[in-house]
């Protein structure tokens, strides 16, 4: 774990010397943006917010990761939050789900409120949150056991079914229900058809692209609200890519969807909003997804999302 | 393969060159087992093959694969053959050449001529920086073939023509020790083999980067192959020697009646066979109670330095006790049971000290292996586990010892296979007479009451025999016992630990297997 904080310090200061080298050509170029525009954040949307996060700050040790962060997200739709290396928007995902928890240097201040509850606050049921925050991270990371034994994880484990020799004893044996719940997240993922005649099959003998879906079917089955992923496509060839882009919009007719992403014409294909995270831990822009790649208020911003850095 | 050879090297004759390097290098490998087998007794040095005794054909192949190695060398030298020799040999080679030059330089002063320890020493440091410098400098084609033609060539005229033969002996006054030719000859063979084996291999190759790696392979295949040779012929030497011992008064026949009473019976006097049944159930026993008591106080405290415990002085300071714990002597481990455990159980030896006490010596093992396999599970699968809301301890038993499972039996398996052979512990806190008539009965004496402890067992509270016990007893006994009786012994107490890794391998084939069906 110490592992992942060094990582981290050392993207953080590639974004320093990032930040640097961008704020020199940004001086001939606009003056406005030496100073971020609280309006430029204010992104407003027709709904019910899902994520509502409020002056969002995280400290790994003496590291400002999160600078005061203020966003909500609308349910059932596409997040997109992008930005360069070591800008933050992996550890702000983490927070939504408080994974940032089994980091031992962070800290986090703020408030996150997901269902009208903030999910900082002392008497915080982790269980409960995850299994209403699922994520997806960026490498496919199936457990090597069994498809069904993968897919019915959380809900065996969440005791919401009981199989094996205790269920059968007792005589409240779940096996059919536990293979409705299984069968239910494979078609939500898309895998259902390529899997459905190898459910006892080791996980690790699928494909990569196959695998993520796994790993989306796994987070499927214990029923959450919102959905993160990390960069959820970068491991994978651009055949999966598709795949995984298309189901993440199917997804968002159902859940709440947040993605983090380097590929930027990924987040123009899929996300409805787009966050895009610059400086170090800062949110410079978050807007309707047209807007940022095509209007966008910051001139940094539009540098960005044109290719001109990062 | 001549096109290709002829368009490789473009030299004329490049068959006769190959020919050669095969010829040394065969020739090496020959006399190296043959050193082998001379030394350990399988072939006699008195052999002798169309007139000429061993050592004298061991010299014939050294005179031959020595003049071949130098004429090779030369002749790449100069340019009689191309090849792709390097300029110098290089300082690596000469250091070695120095090493072997001042063993070799050393030793013949001192067994030719007879000069005490200073006057060898200088000479053999003589030779050496000689050695070291000239291989050093000479172009790559000389300094590996000729140093080793020329050791070749000497050992070989002293053998052909009976400087040394099988009655030689050297008897160096400053020691007290005597050499015979019979372990001298094979093992110089042997060293002397390594070292025209490798050169012959560079030969092979032409030198040059592709003749190094050539001749290191070959030096380290040959290695290798010495150990697994001495390996098995350690065991093949038990089974010999164990094998009419185990059978004696064994039927097997007519249908399913097999008689080995040397495995199912006890010692008792009159009886026509004796045997050990009593000392290899004491063994199973004390290995399978070490085993119970041993895993899983081992895996929960792996678990817990690993997932729970934070990283810092204390696990560091715990790790450093374990691997200290691990590499006490055992007789260390003997006396606390004795002083320890043995007054709280009856004051007497018992089979139940001794599990506790092989438990102990078992259990920093299943501690070092089991959390090197929990660290080795990626953090990817915590992670995904976090990720679903399932909390740590669930994570650990359903996702991270499964995938751990494989590593924590192989250190299992390494650990029985110490504590089934461990004879001072046993010594001290489990034996009692040697050789007993009957096996304890540990499954048959279980006593249940109604009254606090509820359950009793007699029989782990007595004494018992084990088969290192009774290999130790038979070797100390003197006059009077059969050596017979203890080589058998010491084929069963092989088997009993062969047999113990085979279920360790059993098992880790399945659950490695339940990983990656």
């Amino acid at each position: 774990m110490s592992d992942q904080t060094v990582t981290r310090t050392n993207e953080e200061q590639q974004s320093n010397s990032l930040t640097e080298q961008q704020s020199n050509s940004l001086t001939v170029d606009a003056e406005t943006d030496e100073r971020l525009v609280d309006s430029w954040t204010n992104y407003e949307f027709e709904g019910e917010a899902a994520i509502t996060v409020e002056d969002l700050d995280v400290y790994y040790g003496d590291d400002h990761a999160i600078d005061s962060i203020s966003m909500e997200i609308p349910e059932q739709s596409v997040t997109a939050l992008i930005g360069p290396s070591g800008c933050g928007k992996s550890t702000y995902l983490r927070c939504l789900n408080r994974m940032n928890d089994r980091i031992d240097s962070a800290r986090v201040d703020g408030t996150v409120e997901i269902d009208g509850e903030n999910i900082y606050e002392g008497d915080t049921d982790l269980v409960e949150l995850r299994k209403k925050v699922g994520m997806v991270f960026q490498s496919p990371n199936p457990f090597p056991k069994s498809i069904r034994q993968n897919v019915s994880y959380g809900p065996r484990k969440h005791g919401d079914v009981n199989v094996g020799l205790l269920g059968k004893l007792l005589g409240g044996d779940d096996s059919e229900a536990e293979l409705q719940i299984v069968e239910r997240s494979l078609k939500q993922a898309a895998l259902w058809d390529e899997v459905s005649d190898r459910l006892e099959d080791n996980a690790l003998g699928l494909s990569g692209g196959q695998q993520q879906r796994l790993c989306i079917a796994r987070c499927l089955a214990v029923d959450p609200d919102v959905i993160l992923m990390d960069e959820p496509a970068s491991a994978l060839d651009p055949v999966a890519t598709a795949k995984i882009e298309d189901l993440i919009e199917q997804l968002a007719e159902e859940y709440t969807v947040v993605v983090v992403t380097h590929n930027m014409q990924q987040a123009a294909r899929i996300s409805d909003q787009t966050a895009v995270f610059l400086t170090g831990g800062q949110l410079v822009e978050y807007d309707d997804t047209n807007k940022i790649f095509e209007n966008p208020e910051s001139d940094r911003v539009e540098d960005y999302v044109t290719g001109k850095f990062g | 393969m001549s096109g290709e050879t002829a368009s490789r090297t473009a030299a004329p004759g490049i068959d006769t060159f190959d020919r050669v390097a095969l010829g040394i290098v065969g020739t090496a490998i020959v006399t190296f087992l043959l050193g082998w087998t001379t030394l350990f007794d399988r072939t006699s040095p008195d052999t002798a093959v169309a007139g000429l005794s061993l050592f004298a054909l061991f010299g014939a192949a050294f005179l031959l694969a020595g003049a071949g190695l130098i004429a090779a060398g030369i002749a790449s030298n100069v340019g009689l053959f191309e090849t792709t020799a390097d300029q110098y040999t290089g300082l690596g080679t000469g250091v070695a050449f120095g090493v072997v030059g001042f063993a070799t330089g050393g030793l013949v002063t001192t067994i030719l001529f007879g000069v005490g320890a200073t006057g060898s020493v200088l000479v053999g440091l003589v030779v050496a920086l000689i050695a070291t410098l000239g291989v050093a400098v000479l172009p790559e084609d000389i300094g590996t073939t000729l140093p080793v033609g020329l050791l070749a060539l000497t050992w070989g005229v002293l053998l052909v023509a009976g400087f040394v033969d099988v009655g030689w002996v050297w008897d160096p006054p400053s020691i007290k020790a005597t050499f015979h030719a019979p372990i001298v000859v094979p093992l110089v063979t042997i060293a002397l083999s390594l070292l025209v084996a490798w050169s012959g291999a560079i030969v092979a190759e032409e030198f040059g980067s592709q003749g190094r790696q050539n001749g290191a392979y070959l030096m380290i295949g040959l290695n290798a192959f010495g150990m697994i040779a001495v390996l098995l012929l350690l065991i093949l030497f038990v089974v010999r020697k164990g094998l009419p011992k185990l059978l004696e008064g064994a039927q097997f026949g007519p249908g399913l009646n097999i008689s080995v009473p040397f495995l199912t019976k006890g010692v008792v006097l009159g009886q026509q066979y004796n045997g050990i049944f009593p000392a290899i159930v004491g063994t199973v026993w004390l290995v399978i109670g070490a085993v119970v008591l041993a895993i899983p106080m081992g895996i929960g405290a792996a678990v817990f330095l690993t997932e729970y415990a934070e990283q810092g002085r204390f696990t560091a300071v715990i790790e450093t006790a374990t691997n200290a714990l691990w590499s006490t002597p055992s007789i260390v481990y003997g006396l606390f049971g004795y002083a320890f455990l043995v007054p709280r159980f009856g004051n007497r030896n018992s089979l139940l000290a001794g599990m506790m006490v092989l438990g102990f010596m078992l259990l920093p093992l299943v501690v070092i292996t089991s959390r090197e396999a929990i660290k080795s599970v990626p953090d990817e699968y915590r992670d995904a586990s976090a990720a679903l809301g399932v909390n740590q301890w669930q994570t650990i038993r359903s996702v991270v010892l499964p995938a751990a499972m494989p590593g924590v039996v192989t250190g299992v398996i390494l650990g029985v296979g110490r504590i089934a052979g461990e004879t001072a512990p046993i010594l001290l806190v489990t034996s009692g007479q040697p050789f007993p008539a009957r096996a304890p009965s540990i499954l048959g004496s279980f006593r249940f009451t109604a009254a606090p402890p509820f359950v009793q067992n007699e029989a782990l509270l007595q004494a018992s025999s084990a088969l290192p016990y009774q290999l130790y007893a038979v070797i100390t006994a003197g006059v009077g016992q059969e050596e017979a009786f203890g080589w058998g012994t010491a084929l069963v107490l092989l088997m009993v630990v062969l047999g113990f890794y085979a279920i360790g391998i059993t098992s880790r084939i399945y659950f490695r297997k339940k990983l990656n069906q």
